[in-house]
């Protein structure tokens, strides 16, 4: 087999990438291998992640979903620029460009819902939060299930917390 | 002299470390209102880089760690930091701004203004995804106390790239499959594995060609699942594969163990006695010897031993050891030294 980087010399090393059960590989010679970092080293933080926020990010493109795109106001990086690097700016990125990166996002992670922990600060609004989310699905399951009893409760529960909150929440630093 | 002893990962004491050489957890995190290190000025990165180092000088697990900033460390330096996985190829370039803060023991480090502001992680010995990420977290929480992070309540901690965003979590096992590569399984249990929602990479030589058997594997989405979940599903697939690897080992051993046995005494006769050796030819060589030890073929050398070669054979290593750059020459000389030397000391 050939080299797939020169198309000179023999392959003798094949360096694999794989995810969401597609592989991708190249058989490279040693000398390419090399030239690449690829060689006698474990490797740590070569990444095949920023390869498929491209792949993801042509394909937008090519659809042409953001012809122009915005420019976030605080860093003034462009929709455009994003797309050509893969990387944001600041944290108002995420705000100025909401649109674009939630179905982006959405391809990425199979999720637009962080569900993971979250700074101590904001943690008890941020759960009482969670919760009202939680009970206004298990409202709607209740409706839908005509347990109107339940439902009720639920409703009351709901309203309780989302008063609770408000002054809770100013009474925070 | 800077980091004399090797970095405690390399210890082979952890849980399975016959098969998994490491395992590494990694938080992205970004300080709120500043640029991230992609769009923001020389004076920011400082400015954020010493916010970031006097928040983890207060921190109780970090008390007595080194500070390297890169624009001020010598390139050998920065050289042998990206070989003992506490810095990037990218950082280490030496941009000012950069930073890396090594905790002792390398178990906890962190990278400061490589593609976010800060990258905390842990590495430890062998499968530990749920004990690493349970120790970064508590750093985390701490660091908190004087750092505020770039946070959202819809998309989580907010990272320069888009696929970082959320937990800002990357768990990542580095493991050796000898036996999968051998009997010809590794693509297709990879292939499975990376459909479980984790990706994988690494090389493998085709044919006689074997270069390492070395693999990384590690969650590939950020959003949607908790740390913990990730830190889970990481060891539990991880232990699959390495139930999947034992097995391969085992049948090897059993269909072809002369063949192997001899190979791997030819692995430790080279090792034992070149004068000269290439870093290629050392990773071949010690891959085999590392396949032979854990399946107890040969008994002269310990796991520790043959992962600690991996790293220190390395040649940022062999540069900061020789004090300048060497020539070519100079450097495999050094190393079969080394190597000798090493091994010399298990007998």
């Amino acid at each position: 087999m050939i080299c797939e980087e020169c198309n000179e010399r023999p392959a003798s090393v094949r360096y694999a990438e794989m995810a969401d059960g597609h592989v991708r590989s190249w058989n490279l010679c040693e000398e390419c291998a090399r030239r690449k970092g690829m060689t006698a080293s474990l490797a740590p933080f070569a990444g095949p992640l920023v390869n498929i926020l491209k792949g993801l990010l042509d394909e937008t493109a090519e659809q042409g979903a953001t012809p122009a795109g915005p420019t976030c106001p605080e860093c003034k990086l462009s929709y455009d620029e994003f797309r050509r690097t893969g990387k944001l700016g600041c944290g108002t990125c995420y705000d100025s460009f909401h649109s674009e990166l939630k179905p982006l996002l959405r391809r990425i992670h199979g999720s637009t819902e962080h569900t993971g922990s979250v700074p101590s600060c904001l943690e008890a609004d941020f759960d009482s939060r969670r919760e009202v989310k939680r009970l206004r699905a298990e409202l709607a399951q209740a409706v839908r299930g005509e347990e109107y009893e339940r439902a009720a409760e639920l409703r009351d529960l709901i309203r309780s917390k989302a008063d609770g909150r408000a002054p809770a929440g100013d009474a925070e630093p | 002299m800077m980091m004399s002893e090797p970095p405690a990962w390399l210890g082979a004491a952890g849980p399975r470390s016959d098969v998994i050489l490491s395992t590494r957890v990694r938080f992205a995190r970004n300080l709120e209102g500043s640029p991230f290190p992609t769009r923001a000025t020389e004076r920011e990165l400082i400015e954020v880089r010493e916010r970031i180092v006097a928040a983890i000088a207060k921190s109780n697990y970090l008390t007595n760690a080194l500070v390297f900033r890169m624009e001020e460390t010598d390139p050998a330096i920065r050289r042998v930091l990206v070989e003992r996985h506490l810095v990037s190829s990218e950082l280490a370039e030496g941009g000012p701004g950069g930073g890396a803060i090594v905790g002792e023991k390398e178990i906890v480090s962190a990278m400061v203004n490589e593609e976010d502001h800060l990258r905390l992680q842990c590495i430890r010995a062998g499968l530990q995804p749920v004990d690493a990420w349970r120790l970064i977290e508590r750093i985390d929480c701490e660091l908190e106390r004087n750092l505020q992070y770039a946070f959202s309540s819809d998309w989580g901690y907010l990272t320069s790239c888009p696929t970082n965003v959320g937990t800002g979590v990357r768990v990542s096992v580095l493991a050796h499959l000898m036996g999968l590569v051998r009997s010809n399984r590794i693509a297709q249990v990879l292939g499975s594995v990376s459909k479980l929602g984790l990706s994988v990479r690494g090389f493998y030589g085709e044919g006689s060609a074997a270069l390492g058997g070395f693999f990384q594997i590690s969650n590939q989405t950020t959003l949607g699942q908790s740390e913990e979940d990730i830190a889970y599903t990481v060891e539990r697939v991880a232990g699959q594969l390495v139930a999947l690897e034992l097995e391969a080992r085992k049948e090897l051993a059993e269909n072809a163990g002369r063949q192997l046995a001899d190979e791997v005494g030819r692995a430790y006769g080279i090792l034992a006695n070149a004068r000269m050796i290439s870093a290629e030819e050392v990773m071949e060589l010690v891959s085999s010897l590392r396949l032979g030890t854990a399946l107890g073929l040969i008994d002269s050398v310990d796991l520790g031993t043959v992962n600690r070669l991996l790293v220190i054979t390395q040649p940022g290593h062999l540069t900061y050891s020789h004090g300048g750059e060497p020539t070519p020459e100079e450097r495999d000389s050094a190393r079969a030294d080394l190597v000798r030397k090493e091994l010399a000391s298990c007998e």
